[in-house]
């Protein structure tokens, strides 16, 4: 490991080893390994083979059946990674949104990694059309506030975030549990703080089951999906199809 | 409140903050965690010892208060009340209580009633051992028009009802509604009712039972009958030649994203109850049919269609056992089936499930109509009632429930809560629960994950 990324996972109080995908994925920037490339070489099935789970079939076309609406995407108070306060509501609507809820330092194989490359493959393969730009975003709220402050998303984010993207990822976290906890209960995420069993205090470290929400541009949640159902194909067209129910035209 | 555990919630952790300032002590909540190889791909599993099992119980008029209720089993070994009853909750009045299912995020258990057509919420999450109607949701028929709201199974924030009839004459013929986790209607999608995918099979519109395969994008339904037959005296439907007529005799399998039915398989006499084989790759489900007492075999073929095959019998079917529920281990290798009129529950090698094989029976009682079994297959868990209507009258309508631990070759019996003599009334659907709910694991977690295989994603082509 180089000594800079080193110093980033110490500054970050992240083992170096086995501790964290996020310390993996800085290590992996930092000696130059071409994520971007590399994701896009897999198909769909080989990534959710890769995260132990098998989806052998071919996703329905995009528009050929219909996405309910689930609920209305709760708001909430939240910080982006200038540290500056804003609404969730601000990153749930206008465009087609795809948020899910992780921490940086998860090393669940079917978690927070599974969904950081589900996302970053989905970037990439929207930002092949110019024209999502102003239709399509993806959020990734972090439900550690202690640990992932608006400086620590923003090196987790990388090039994944920066606003010249084409396709907008914002990477969120909140100032507290007190702001958090009305998040994750209003979108039925559930976390959980691992603690000591003789002194009851919290081990640092959390535990949950990946959920990702796709949102409406009118701040409706429109499909929930978890690891077992969590293909970047299928998600693919769940987006498309609410593109095409707002006239979207498509490449 | 049981014992306390190693892991809390936000939430949990909010409430215990508050109550810690409130009540000046320190009190940190308890946490929770069914057949658990028939729960939905959603919802996360119990894969090491239960603690709790939830037992679904009939009201029964001069027995308890006579309301249908949820009754608590502690089954901790080792506890104090270990096979005792340490809860009971009566949702005033009786409905025809029958089935329950998990949220996707195992904190809240949906329970229907077949004729008043209620769904009741319960909070199993904040204190698992004392769990507490929250929410009694009583649209399902204005909503969809359909009757009978009988299996519940979760999908990722919303609950798949699979009903068993309609308003408009008390049928069969149904459909599926779908809500939030909230208890907001989403949706209805009706039975198949036409023929589809080139079997020449027509649907009959019946539901009973549904199972999703994500690995598959598909879900299967079963069949049974309507209000007019399930709430009848069973004695006067089997003499009621018309009566008789009137039961599911398909199957079909839905593409589970656009909600739309495929096929429709000939499966006569009533399919009930619908297991799929959790192993990993495996492309198969199994049913038993009540009528017919047959297993079948819902499989995909080797050019990737689906179809039906009937690969056996239970017991002898000319004296109609009436097969009821179905258990499948979690390796796919055996399957538990229960017949009530015989009392009888019989274990099956389904190493090959085109040919299983009778490897094992067991008298449990004078009736016997649900089986569930822990993940590992050691503890096998038996309830008796079926139906208000349908159950054995007399000294035959044994109500209860019994532990048995196996060992691959026998069950031995560990307790037995009579549940008339306890004043609850007829016990029907189990579902397991842990104290801690930290401890549940996402169905995917059976499968061999490890971060070093997931980051050959990201570093580079995988080697061909």
């Amino acid at each position: 490991m180089s000594r800079q990324s080193a110093y980033i996972a110490w500054a970050l109080r992240l083992p170096l080893r086995g501790g964290g995908f996020f310390s993996m994925l800085l290590a992996l920037a930092l000696t130059g390994a071409g994520m971007a490339c590399a994701a896009e070489s897999h198909s769909s099935r080989e990534i959710t083979e890769q995260a132990g789970v098998i989806m052998d079939f071919e996703p329905s076309p995009a528009g050929s059946y219909k996405l309910y609406n689930i609920k209305d995407a709760p708001d909430g108070k939240v910080l982006d990674t200038d540290g500056k306060a804003r609404s969730l509501s601000e990153f749930t609507g206008d465009k087609v949104t795809l948020l899910s809820f992780i921490y940086s330092s998860c090393a669940d194989p079917g978690g927070c990694p599974f969904a950081y490359l589900v996302f970053h493959t989905l970037q990439n393969r929207l930002e092949a059309h110019p024209e999502f730009k102003h239709s399509v975003r993806l959020v990734s709220l972090s439900f550690d506030p202690r640990r992932d402050t608006p400086e620590v998303l923003k090196l987790y984010a990388g090039d994944s975030g920066k606003d010249d993207r084409g396709v907008q990822w914002d990477f969120l976290t909140t100032t507290s549990l007190h702001d958090l906890i009305p998040i994750l209960d209003a979108y039925g995420q559930d976390v959980y703080f691992d603690v000591d069993p003789v002194t009851r205090k919290p081990l640092g470290t959390l535990s949950h089951v990946l959920k990702v929400f796709l949102i409406d541009r009118h701040h409706v949640i429109r499909e929930i999906y978890t690891t077992a159902y969590l293909s970047p194909d299928v998600v693919y067209n769940d987006i498309l199809t609410l593109l095409m129910e707002e006239g979207i035209k498509l490449p | 409140m049981l014992k306390s555990n190693n892991h809390f919630s936000l939430k949990a952790l909010v409430a215990a903050v508050s109550a810690t300032v409130a009540l000046g002590v320190v009190a940190l909540p308890t946490l929770s965690h069914a057949d658990e190889t028939a729960c939905s791909p959603f919802t996360p599993l119990i894969k090491g010892q239960e603690d709790l099992v939830y037992v679904w119980t009939l009201g029964v008029e001069g027995v308890g208060d006579g309301s249908d209720k949820l009754v608590t089993v502690d089954v901790r070994p080792g506890s104090k009340t270990f096979g005792k009853v340490i809860n009971s909750l009566s949702v005033g009045g009786r409905g025809e209580a029958h089935h329950m299912g998990f949220s996707d995020d195992r904190r809240y258990m949906w329970a229907g009633a077949l004729d008043s057509n209620k769904m009741f919420v319960f909070d199993i999450g904040t204190d698992p051992s004392k769990p507490k109607l929250i929410n009694t949701i009583t649209d399902i028929v204005e909503k969809t028009g359909y009757v009978g709201p009988h299996t519940f199974y979760a999908l990722p924030g919303r609950m798949m009802i699979q009903a068993l009839s309609n308003t408009k004459d008390h049928g069969g013929v149904t459909g599926i509604a779908i809500y939030s986790n909230d208890g907001k209607y989403i949706s209805k999608h009706d039975m198949p009712t036409t023929q589809l995918g080139g079997a020449g099979v027509t649907g009959d519109g019946y539901g009973y039972d549904l199972g999703i395969n994500p690995q598959k994008n598909v879900l299967l339904t079963s069949s049974f009958t309507g209000w007019n037959n399930y709430m009848m005296d069973f004695g006067k439907m089997v003499k009621d030649p018309d009566a008789m007529k009137h039961f599911g005799n398909t199957m079909a399998i839905w593409n589970l994203k656009t909600m739309e039915p495929m096929k429709v398989f000939d499966v006569p006499g009533a399919p009930l109850e619908i297991r799929w084989s959790l192993k990993k790759g495996d492309n198969w489900a199994v049913t038993a049919t009540a009528l017919t007492s047959k297993l079948y075999v819902i499989k995909q073929d080797n050019k990737g269609e689906w179809q039906s095959y009937d690969v056996g019998t239970i017991g002898n079917p000319a004296d109609i056992p009436l097969p009821v529920d179905i258990s499948i281990t979690a390796d796919g290798k055996g399957l538990w089936a229960n017949t009530m009129l015989e009392g009888m529950t019989r274990f099956y090698d389904f190493s090959n499930p085109m040919k299983p094989k009778e490897v094992y029976s067991k008298k449990i009682g004078s009736q016997v109509n649900m089986v569930s079994q822990s993940w590992d297959g050691k503890r096998v868990y038996f309830t008796t009632s079926l139906l208000a209507n349908w159950d054995k009258k007399g000294k035959d309508d044994e109500q209860f429930l019994k532990m048995y631990k196996w060992n691959g070759k026998k069950l031995t019996h560990v307790f037995t809560i009579d549940f008339y003599k306890e004043k609850l009334g007829r016990a029907h659907h189990m579902k397991f629960q842990a104290l801690n709910l930290n401890t549940l694991q996402p169905l995917a977690a059976t499968q061999s994950q490890d971060l070093e295989k997931l980051s050959l994603a990201l570093t580079g082509p995988k080697e061909k």
